[in-house]
């Protein structure tokens, strides 16, 4: 009897959640209040010397330490870390007055403190700061004419930044190469300095898009050659415009009340309207060529790429509003081309080198081309005025992903209302597009005749 | 003069036992704790106005003043707030932003005034077009940016993620409101 008591004893207290979980720091050694996985997240922040702060009027918390700053709130699963939002691996809840999170949501938070949490919450935590280098593996294939790069292994993903023959990846803390790098295509070298990676390309490279993936956490680099056709330099004797039809492949974009689909209007009216421009001696780039899906980003680069004169984005609307109709033209919104959102994109983009220079160049060359791409919508707009049956809804400004990254006046064109019982029928017959593409090719001509010459090309 | 005395003393032993009795009342009125009123009212909560944005037939937002009970006391609260008031839709018969059964998560304001606020994802495929973009994106940034003192951007994330795009604006970063989206 003795015996089964003792049993049931262990097996009751083996079951019974933590109270408490022992944490060596190199400073001393002490226990955290801890139930089940979870531990006390502001005990752990500031074991490490971090200042925790409550501020009443956000609700939330703020570790301050080394420079850094990371913000959370009770009951979410997002920090704000050093201005940038990021997503947590888990949720950070209240718990009998405590703030809690499991050892995932610590590590998370105290990365950007420079620290590292090892161990389980079975067995005790060692705090420690983070000097030990994070693996990265880079494997690299070909697509098409394309490098792709990924990099995996450090959970926090980097912020991308233009280098000198290159592109620098900067994580949050120090890395290394794990296995040798197979050089391929468009990637010369890669380079490690402290949180720094480097990838080198070869010259007549450029990166094409770069982008994070999730679970596991990846950033992927796309390499392309910025002479596609192999050509040692495109050698063009008129403008070039490149064409994007709006959606394809697995995005569909909008679908019409007879069940026509936008990524098939647009991709008709973008071949007509190609088709008049070439023969009015135009060179003409499609960023799809059928039925295929296409980043957003992904076409902007190919305009980049290519140094077209004007890029034209053409879509189709829709709205649950079903009374909406007509077609309008948009140009790059304000909003993204004032000074705040410069500094904005220049403190995402170089964290540690902002310049007073940089932001002027960023906004001279955003303003000329916001200028311009002004002028490109009023001229397709004030053709596609004059198509019979759409309506005009004018010029207006957004701030579209696929206008954002062009270096060249661009617009995008949303042609007519699909979810208009009537329109949405009128843009999917044949007629009404070809009268749609004379439009808007009228217009791109209209622009070019009046465009300034281009500056003469630069030498790679 | 003799006969004086006696009466003297009296009259100074009255005085002192008078002057004493008054310390003794007033040290003990001043120690004495305020007597509570019973069923003295609870502090009342101060109603406030939100200012919401509705997209209307005309695809422009329209404004709608709404009544709370209670004025946000943080700006954290008020965002969240004015969410939860767009989610529950027009009282005026305008077109609802979010066209999926939506709710407001975790909100973050930051010291830069960027409101980060959490939404429940649409469904695969379900904000098509331009036009619902707008109406879905401005009439929650307008709003917030409308209604809470000290926010200048509004950044929307589904499900405690950062989306780029539903297909067409660009979602991946705090947008300032946009007053020429309202109707005049």
């Amino acid at each position: 009897m003795p015996m089964r008591w003792l049993a049931a004893f262990f097996t009751v207290a083996m079951a019974a959640p933590l109270m408490a979980v022992t944490v060596v720091t190199p400073a001393r050694t002490t226990e955290v209040f801890s139930r089940a996985d979870l531990i006390d997240l502001l005990e752990i922040l500031r074991l490490t010397g971090a200042e925790v702060e409550f501020a009443p009027a956000a609700g939330s918390y703020t570790a301050r330490r080394a420079g850094h700053e990371v913000q959370f709130t009770p009951g979410g699963s997002l920090a704000v870390v050093d201005g940038r939002l990021q997503p947590l691996p888990g949720p950070i809840r209240s718990l009998e007055g405590h703030t809690v999170g499991n050892l995932a949501v610590a590590s998370a938070l105290l990365a950007p403190l420079g620290w590292a949490v090892h161990g389980d919450v079975g067995s005790g935590l060692i705090l420690t700061p983070a000097g030990e280098a994070a693996p990265i593996t880079l494997a690299v294939t070909r697509e098409g004419g394309a490098t792709v790069v990924v990099a995996s292994g450090p959970p926090a993903l980097p912020r991308a930044r233009p280098a000198p023959g290159g592109l620098a990846l900067h994580y949050q803390s120090p890395v290394r190469l794990a296995t040798p790098l197979a050089l391929e295509g468009g990637l010369s070298g890669a380079s490690v300095d402290g949180s720094i990676l480097t990838l080198q390309l070869v010259p007549g490279w450029e990166v094409a898009a770069s982008y994070p993936l999730d679970d596991p956490p990846r950033f992927v680099v796309r390499l392309a050659s910025a002479f596609p056709t192999g050509a040692a330099e495109v050698q063009r004797s008129g403008p070039l415009v490149v064409i994007d039809p709006g959606h394809g492949g697995e995005d569909q974009g909008a679908q019409g009340a007879g069940g026509v689909l936008e990524k098939t209007v647009t991709l008709a009216v973008a071949r007509l309207t190609a088709e008049r421009l070439r023969a009015a001696g135009i060179e003409v780039r499609l960023t799809r060529e059928g039925d295929e899906t296409v980043a957003l980003r992904d076409r902007t680069a190919l305009a980049n790429r290519l140094r077209a004169d004007a890029f034209v984005s053409i879509h189709a609307n829709a709205s649950p509003a079903r009374g909406a109709r007509g077609a309008e033209t948009y140009y790059m919104s304000a909003d993204a081309s004032d000074p705040q959102a410069a500094a904005a994109a220049e403190r995402e983009n170089a964290p540690a080198e902002t310049t007073t220079l940089g932001l002027i160049l960023w906004d001279l060359a955003h303003v000329a081309n916001l200028n311009s791409s002004a002028r490109l919508a009023r001229e397709i707009q004030d053709r596609l005025n004059a198509v019979h049956g759409i309506a005009t809804r004018g010029v207006k400004q957004a701030p579209f992903v696929v206008l954002t990254g062009a270096t060249m006046p661009a617009a995008l064109v949303e042609i007519g209302f699909l979810s208009h019982p009537e329109e949405g029928q009128l843009v999917s017959q044949p007629d009404t597009q070809r009268r749609i593409a004379d439009a808007l090719a009228a217009g791109i001509l209209a622009f070019l005749r009046n465009a300034p010459p281009p500056a003469p090309a630069e030498q790679p | 003069m003799r006969w004086l005395r006696p009466l003297v003393a009296a009259v100074l032993l009255l005085v002192g036992l008078a002057a004493a009795a008054v310390l003794v009342t007033r040290s003990r009125s001043r120690s004495t704790a305020p007597v509570e009123v019973p069923g003295t009212p609870e502090p009342t909560p101060v109603p406030a106005y939100l200012t919401l944005f509705f997209p209307g037939p005309d695809l422009a937002l329209h404004r709608e003043r709404r009544l709370v009970a209670e004025s946000p006391p943080t700006t954290q609260r008020c965002a969240a707030m004015v969410l939860e008031e767009l989610l529950a839709g027009s009282q005026e018969g305008w077109a609802s932003p979010f066209t999926w059964p939506a709710s407001v998560g975790a909100v973050f304001v930051t010291s830069a005034g960027n409101v980060f606020a959490d939404i429940s994802p649409p469904p695969a495929g379900h904000v098509q077009g331009t036009a619902s973009e707008v109406g879905l994106v401005y009439s929650a940034v307008n709003s917030v940016v409308a209604s809470c003192p000290g926010v200048a951007r509004v950044q929307l994330l589904f499900a405690g993620r950062q989306v780029e795009s539903f297909g067409h604006l660009d979602l991946g970063r705090p947008l300032a409101a946009r007053p020429d989206l309202v109707a005049p």
